[in-house]
């Protein structure tokens, strides 16, 4: 099976020009903008970029590299973080930006269909009159293709799940460029495989998603956020486990650390406290948000939690929930010209606590600078390392950090990624998590790509 | 129906095969007696009947690990089963096949509060599950009717739903992981106590997949903390329309209530006969909405309930005053299929979804087939996920009349899936839908998902004959396993 890569030539452009005439681009700056992602990984560009704007010529342009054993790479909005754009056997990479229609959005059954290309932030734009949104929010303007594609969770996931949860249908282009249906618009099906899950988070290895029907959501009668800081990231922590465990609905809480604040108060012009910081949103009526936010003050009180900092006016969550998203590039601005080692680990809820102790510890061992943030609620956190790419001792320092990070999840009962999935970064540690099971996915990749032309090199190696 | 043609050299090797199997389960674990097996027939579709050719009852993963590596070396095949309650024909025998019945997995293996996850084997029943953490305030969510009896190994492979998946998800928004055994005997383990996985999503893949891919051995499920309260309303209407229309306005008023079924007149009869639920008799259609959560939200939720119902011209509201009554209201929902069964000899259930704003239409064309067809039909369904369960009542001891019903249950079907439904929310396909998978799917779309199952089981041994019209050789499929100009299975039964 690893036969080397076909290369393109003359005459795989000529047939793409037929397919999207000037729509493609063999530019190096074009290529290079398009084999990186927003992480420390060495960039590997494809050697000819096209900008699809149909499912029809999705499927021409797959048929014609398939035809030839030449590799194609989807690509969304490249925000993704371990890699998983990277060409790394050259090839033509699809850039389904210009797919940016929403096909139908179906209020009383509170679904809707978009192209892959359109991002969350166009698509909530466009739902604004509808008193309906999509809740999935990763810190930056994904598209939903990718977001689908890598399996995508945000700041909400513990209320309303992952792209797992919240993708209804797709249509994808396979690996010889013929097109299919994978379910409908019913909110329930058991019929056949249920190749939907198969798709979401297969990180385009397995074909072309053009479009999704996603699950959205009425937005709730009563919101409102809340800021609090605590003495220790152990006392924060252990307010999200109580809070989880006493089964309090929260739409969000989310973990910054004492030099994430920092850092975002400087980048985003804000004047928090300098300590380990819970953000919380409460969802539902008037009564239940009231009766949730007391739940969680008195949690959060026992733990030394002070100084509630409420925003229930929607410029001020606005305000608030900008500077979460934003953290990511605030840490990498407290040390410019550095690139972000963005960790991923996962770990059951009751771990959590020793999780990040055992990390905190660690870290404060090791020179590198580095700040926390995390979807806690979900047992998901980040170390964000800031790492100079040009440095190999400190990249090899940051890959022994990740490893023990990942051993520790691992051995608690939790995973390597919560939501960044695989890509080329973490293939090896899918094999120590998963064992048996890689086999299976290896087969089931060998099954639907046979000539593995499908971002060739990410999830499972064949 | 017709089943893959059974395989007369294995047959004739029958008793090799058992003294085979009695080498991994010994004793009673191996049944072979004609009586015996005659338990193992059909399951809840039982219009359809085989006996197996043998079956066995393991009690560890090893022993499954063991008979599926036995089996795949003399080339026999495998129907898992669990409770048999599907209805669907999931687990109807071949003659020239071995069930494998999960019966003696009915272990509960931890039970963790803190991360709040039960870890069961699979023969454990759904209820079993909540009844193992109910002393703690805990519950698993999914509630198929069939709760008392169905295993949650079951669950998993058909994604059950029941009457609170509309707010709390189906079986596989509750699951966590599982230990499953491939064809070859290696044992697998997907996801665990925590969130979400990585790479593909085998879990997802797993759950719905009907026995096709591999034995499930273990699961692991959410449980959660019962709601602090609970009420239900009991709201009648003059017309399944304006039903319809009430389910509409509840939701797009952005309320996810914990359950909202649908009953219409001939169903609400039959369960008001037998259960003495206090349904009203002068409606056309019934919906039953629950709010549950903390107190407070419970009442308010109740009030906008109330109202919007009378918007969409209710003409009957009651409102359950204590727990007691609250659970009447849903005995009579509950009972609606054996309350069915009193009124008709014979019933044939089905399990179309649709998108919700389809309902009074497809109601009203279901209405004109019963018609036509001169048989009766009474409904049943989540009304908030659109999943209906007309049931059609016939006499199977009238010639043709189930000839009847299989063809205007198809057409129930085929309506389904043109209005953009599905043809099965939660029973599966089995044999039961296996023929009519061609509406919902193109032939590339189904070979696609044989695909899949090449990537599992190429030699068609789980399972064969279920879900999918054709078996297709996996060397057609694009997976070219040609040896020496031979394919592995020259002669796969197609029917
Ligand atoms: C600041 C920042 C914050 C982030 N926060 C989060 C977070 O909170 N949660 C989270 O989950 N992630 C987060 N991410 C990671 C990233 O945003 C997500 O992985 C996102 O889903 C990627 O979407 P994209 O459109 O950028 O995809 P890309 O990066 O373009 O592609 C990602 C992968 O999907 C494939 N792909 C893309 N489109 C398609 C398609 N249409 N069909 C098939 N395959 C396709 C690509 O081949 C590639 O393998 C963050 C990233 C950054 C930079
Ligand atoms: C009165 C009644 C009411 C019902 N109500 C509902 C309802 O409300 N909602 C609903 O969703 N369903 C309902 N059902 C259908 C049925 O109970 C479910 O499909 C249930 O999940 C089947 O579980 P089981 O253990 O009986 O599985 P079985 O009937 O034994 O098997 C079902 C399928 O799963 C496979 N299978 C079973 N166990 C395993 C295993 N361990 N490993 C691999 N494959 C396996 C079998 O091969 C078969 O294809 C009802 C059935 C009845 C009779």
């Amino acid at each position: 099976m690893a036969v080397e890569a076909a290369r393109v030539n003359d005459d795989l452009i000529e047939a793409l020009r037929e397919i999207v005439g000037p729509r493609l681009s063999t530019s190096a700056a074009v290529c290079e903008q398009h084999g990186r992602d927003e992480s420390y990984h060495t960039p590997h560009p494809p050697d000819v970029v096209v900008f699809a704007e149909s499912t029809d010529e999705v499927a021409g342009i797959v048929k014609a590299c398939a035809r030839r054993q030449v590799p194609v790479i989807p690509f969304g909005a490249g925000t993704s973080l371990e890699g998983h754009v990277a060409a790394l056997h050259g090839g033509v990479c699809i850039d389904l930006g210009a797919m940016d229609q929403v096909v139908a959005v179906n209020p009383e059954d509170m679904d809707a269909t978009v192209q892959a290309g359109v991002t969350r932030a166009q698509l909530n734009t466009y739902l604004r009159d509808t008193g309906l949104f999509f809740p999935i929010d990763p810190g930056a303007e994904a598209s939903i293709g990718g977001m689908t594609a890598t399996r995508a969770s945000g700041t909400n996931a513990v209320r309303y799940g992952t792209m797992r949860e919240n993708v209804l249908a797709l249509i994808v282009v396979l690996a010889d460029g013929r097109v299919i249906r994978t379910s409908r618009r019913a909110r329930k099906s058991s019929a056949g495989y249920d190749l939907t899950r198969l798709f979401v988070g297969s990180e385009g290895t397995l074909g072309v998603i053009t479009e999704i029907t996603l699950r959205l959501y009425g937005i709730p009668e009563a919101i409102s956020a809340a800021v609090c800081a605590f003495p220790t990231v152990a006392d924060a922590v252990n307010t999200v486990i109580l809070t989880i465990q006493s089964g309090v609905p929260v739409a969000r809480i989310e973990l910054l650390d004492k030099r994430q604040m920092e850092a975002v108060n400087t980048y985003s012009d804000l004047e928090y406290a300098a300590a380990p910081t819970l953000f919380f949103e409460f969802h539902g009526t008037e009564r239940a948000v009231a009766e949730q936010a007391e739940t969680v003050q008195a949690i959060a009180a026992d733990l030394g939690g002070e100084n509630f900092a409420w925003a229930t006016r929607p410029e001020d969550r606005d305000k608030l929930w900008k500077a979460r998203h934003d953290a990511l590039y605030a840490s990498l601005a407290l040390r410019p010209g550095c690139r972000g080692w963005v960790t991923d680990v996962c770990v059951p809820i009751s771990r959590l606590a020793e999780c990040i102790t055992e990390t905190t510890a660690d870290l404060e061992k090791s020179p590198l600078i580095a700040t926390i943030v995390g979807h806690v609620g979900d047992g998901n956190f980040h170390v964000v390392l800031l790492v100079d790419p040009d440095q190999a001792e400190e990249i090899a320092e940051a890959e022994r950090f990740n490893e023990r990070l990942v051993m520790r999840a691992l051995a608690m009962d939790g995973t390597c990624t919560g939501e960044h999935g695989i890509g080329h970064g973490k293939m090896d540690f899918l094999i120590a998590e998963h064992g048996e099971a890689v086999g299976v996915m290896r087969a089931i990749k060998q099954a639907l790509d046979p000539d593995n032309i499908m971002n060739p090199g990410k999830i499972v190696r064949v | 129906m017709r089943m893959p043609e059974p395989d007369a050299g294995i047959i004739a090797r029958r008793s090799d095969i058992i003294a085979g199997l009695r080498k991994i389960v010994p004793g009673e674990g191996v049944i072979v007696d004609e009586d015996e097996l005659r338990v193992y027939e059909c399951d809840g579709l039982s219009a359809y009947r085989q006996l197996p050719l043998i079956v066995v009852l393991p009690e560890t993963t090893a022993q499954v690990s063991a008979i599926l590596s036995f089996c795949l070396a003399e080339g026999v095949k495998i129907v898992p089963r669990g409770a048999g309650t599907s209805l669907a024909g999931g687990t109807l025998p071949l003659a020239d096949g071995v069930t494998v019945g999960l019966g003696k997995f009915n272990r509960i293996l931890d039970i963790d509060y803190e991360n709040r996850v039960v870890v069961a084997q699979s023969g454990v029943t759904n209820l079993g599950i909540s009844d193992a953490v109910r002393h703690r305030g805990f519950y698993y969510a999914p509630d198929p009717s069939s709760q008392i009896a169905c295993s949650i190994g079951g669950n998993v492979s058909t994604n059950s739903g029941g009457v609170h998946s509309l707010k709390y998800g189906l079986t596989t928004n509750n699951l966590l992981g599982l230990e499953m055994v491939l064809i070859n005997g290696e044992v697998v383990h997907l996801g665990g106590k925590h969130l979400d996985s990585e790479g593909y999503d085998l879990l997802g893949l797993m759950t719905g997949s009907e026995g096709l891919l591999g034995i499930i051995t273990e699961v692991t499920v959410r449980i959660l903390q019962k709601p602090e309260c609970a009420r239900a309303l009991l709201i009648g209407f003059s017309s399944n329309e304006s039903a319809g229309d009430c389910v509409a306005a509840i939701i797009g008023a952005g309320i996810i209530p914990g359950g909202m079924e649908m009953m219409d007149k001939p169903a609400i009869h039959a369960a008001e006969d037998f259960v003495h639920a206090g349904y009203p008799r002068d409606v056309e259609a019934l919906l039953i909405v629950e709010a549950d959560g903390p107190e407070a939200e419970v009442e308010h939720l109740i009030e906008r309930i109330e109202a919007i119902a009378k918007e969409s011209g209710a003409v009957n509201v009651r409102i359950s005053r204590d727990e007691e009554e609250r659970l009447k209201f849903w005995a009579g929902r509950k009972a609606a299929f054996p309350a069915i069964g009193r009124i008709s000899p014979d019933y044939y259930c089905m399990d179309g979804t649709i998108p919700r704003n389809k309902l009074a239409q497809v109601l009203k064309r279901i209405g004109a087939l019963s018609k036509e067809y001169g048989l009766g039909v009474a409904n049943v369904f989540h009304a908030g996920d659109g999943n209906l369960h007309p049931l059609i009542l016939y006499d199977a001891n009238k010639p043709g009349e189930l000839e009847a019903v299989e063809e205007m249950g198809a057409k129930i079907l085929r309506l389904c899936v043109e209005v953009g439904g599905v043809l099965t929310g939660e029973h599966g396909v089995g044999i039961e839908k296996r023929d009519l998978m061609d509406t919902m799917f193109t032939e590339d779309d189904l070979k696609q998902q044989q695909r899949v199952k090449c990537a599992f089981d190429d030699g068609h041994l789980l399972n064969p004959g279920k879900v999918y019209p054709t078996l297709h050789r996996c060397a057609e499929l694009g997976r070219v396993h040609v040896h020496r100009g031979q394919f592995r299975f020259p002669d796969l039964p197609r029917f």
